[in-house]
């Protein structure tokens, strides 16, 4: 490969809470796993932050099928945060991610306050990682997920929980189904947030008109590709410029372009979900076009591109 | 697995929108085994976004080629028909597990349905190159929808066909119920096809006997373990079970049919 004399002046590490992240570019929670399932394919040490499988206290088996369906541009789930939970997170998956380089950013669900809670101290005490990413916007469950992620007062009041109970960087993931981010956001960083992770997947539905059903059978699951990718930029302008904390883009990657727009409206750092599916080397292609980028425009680190649109 | 661009060799029609596809094995990259499948992107536009699995039909250690049979049915698998000799495609290959080889002193019987030929082919050259003469059953909707392989003369091969035109008039678990002297005492069944017909199938191994096991199908998202999106229902705690990883091929007895008879939504 070509090196560019310019690239290697840029500094493209950013800090979150204090700590660091070599690079910018995450892999995003449910899309990677617990990471060495992607292990033969990448090198884990390239990746800025590995977001894991969400963990649950308890296992669960996860939702009826089919649990995917594609969409124009896009692909449906409805996966039911199906995982191991956190005792056999601890036992069987602890031991591969603890040996990596990368941060290892551990996604947290629950139902309400209590288990989250209770996850979060056992994961505190038995598989210390990076740090954490509550997951208040998984469209796809009955109780917890979107449903906390709606309401401000239940955001501010978790995340204000789960800060008591650890100092490793508390990042918390927004939905994009709410009439504000702004608004949940800002209750999530009142509560103690080290930064959000904007966005989660957007509700969404297909319809089998042949079998006169909907695809999935919990009629709903959650939208992500490059179809949301404006659904994504938008959520991340407006929530930079709502919070004084970091915020993390996600939703549609698919290209360095499409992370450098996240970073342009003020992401700190991004993160790569569906597009692994479909190109397990992404997130190196990705890194070299944002570094590429940088160089040709004479940015020497991230927060230089939020200021591009000035 | 292994991420690799490989090259096309051969790209023809064998049956009414069935398609034999040929390509060069990539080098240092491990040799399928039967059951085994491989995903290829599509596009490099995001339409259709998900890459999509294909089963293995046939693999040569000599010539290192590699083959898979496919249904045209929808967009994706409209770009490949359009794949020709020298193209490349962009492949994650070799995937999940493989047909267990039979138990000693049992027969393998192969049974394929429709587009399930392909794992099921590969298998049967296998078994032959191991010195085992299996009994393969292809089922169809009708004469057009069966090719006419090499692999037909050199193994005890039935045709079924739902309305007679080619080989036996009935399905292929009609065939096996009315032919227990072919079958013989100690069958293993091995199957792929729609799930209805490896139901069908599943029933018929309990009453005789006879060991099942099924490769399946299910829409998938990464391929490798990571998204559960590709799960099928079995008996035990889990409840579920990933497609690309724990299977394709599971034994028949561990399925729960109700909920997997939902057949997939790609295409």
């Amino acid at each position: 490969m070509e090196t560019n004399g310019a690239a290697e002046t840029v500094d493209l590490s950013v800090t979150i809470a204090g700590k660091r992240l070599a690079n910018p570019v995450g892999v995003a929670s449910g899309t990677f796993g617990y990471g060495s399932e992607y292990e033969d394919l990448i090198d884990l040490d390239s990746i800025g932050a590995l977001y894991t499988k969400a963990v649950t206290l308890e296992p669960r088996p996860g939702n009826a099928i089919p649990r995917i369906v594609e969409t124009p541009a896009g692909m449906l789930n409805s996966i039911g945060l199906a995982n191991v939970g956190s005792r056999r997170f601890v036992t069987e998956k602890y031991p591969f991610l603890s040996q990596q380089t990368c941060a290892v950013i551990v996604n947290v669900a629950g139902t309400g306050e209590d288990d989250y809670c209770e996850t979060l101290e056992y994961l505190e005490e038995h598989a210390p990682l990076w740090g954490y990413e509550i997951n208040v916007s998984c469209p796809n469950v009955k109780h917890g997920g979107m449903t906390i992620g709606a309401d401000p007062h239940q955001v501010e009041s978790l995340t204000a929980a789960l800060r008591k109970r650890t100092r490793r960087p508390l990042l918390v993931k927004l939905s994009p189904n709410v009439t504000d981010i702004a608004v949940i956001a800002r209750a999530a960083e009142a509560g103690g947030a080290d930064a959000l992770c904007c966005i989660n997947t957007v509700v969404g539905m297909l319809i089998d008109t042949k079998k006169k059903r909907p695809v999935l059978p919990g009629v709903t699951g959650g939208l992500s590709g490059p179809a949301i990718l404006p659904i994504g930029l938008a959520a991340v302008y407006r929530t930079a410029r709502s919070v004084k904390i970091p915020v993390i883009g996600l939703g549609g990657i698919m290209t360095a372009d499409h992370a450098i727009q996240y970073l342009m409206a003020g992401a700190t750092a991004i993160q790569i979900g569906t597009a692994n599916f479909v190109d397990p080397n992404v997130t190196g292609t990705v890194l070299s076009g944002i570094r590429d980028y940088a160089a040709a425009q004479g940015l020497r680190t991230v927060e230089d591109f939020h200021h591009l649109m000035d | 697995m292994e991420h690799r661009t490989v090259l096309v060799l051969s790209n023809r029609q064998i049956a009414k929108d069935y398609f034999e596809l040929t390509f060069a094995w990539p080098e240092r990259v491990q040799a399928p085994s039967p059951g085994q499948f491989l995903t290829i992107r599509m596009s490099v536009s995001f339409v259709p976004l998900l890459r999509r699995p294909f089963a293995f039909s046939r693999f040569d250690a000599r010539t290192l080629e590699a083959a898979l049979i496919y249904q045209k049915v929808g967009p994706a698998t409209a770009i490949l028909a359009s794949v020709d000799t020298g193209d490349s495609l962009d492949m994650l290959l070799p995937l999940g597990n493989r047909f267990p080889v039979p138990q000693p002193g049992r027969r393998p019987v192969l049974v394929a349905g429709g587009i399930g030929m392909g794992p099921i082919f590969f298998f049967a050259q296998e078994l032959l190159q191991s010195g085992v003469k299996p009994l393969l059953i292809v089922g169809a909707r009708n004469v057009a929808f069966t090719p006419s392989m090499e692999l037909f003369d050199s193994v005890d091969t039935i045709i079924c066909t739902d309305d007679g035109s080619r080989g036996f008039a009935g399905t292929v678990v009609d065939y096996l119920r009315q032919h227990a002297e072919k079958v013989g005492a100690d069958a293993e069944l091995y199957g792929c096809g729609p799930t209805g017909m490896l139901e069908a199938l599943a029933a018929y191994s309990t009453e005789s006997g006879f060991p099942l096991w099924v490769s399946l199908e299910q829409t998938m998202g990464c391929a490798v373990g990571a998204c559960m999106g590709c799960v099928v229902s079995v008996r035990g705690p889990a409840q579920y079970a990933r497609v690309c990883t724990e299977g394709p091929v599971f034994a028949a007895e561990e399925i729960v049919w109700k909920q997997t008879a939902q057949r997939k939504q790609l295409t």
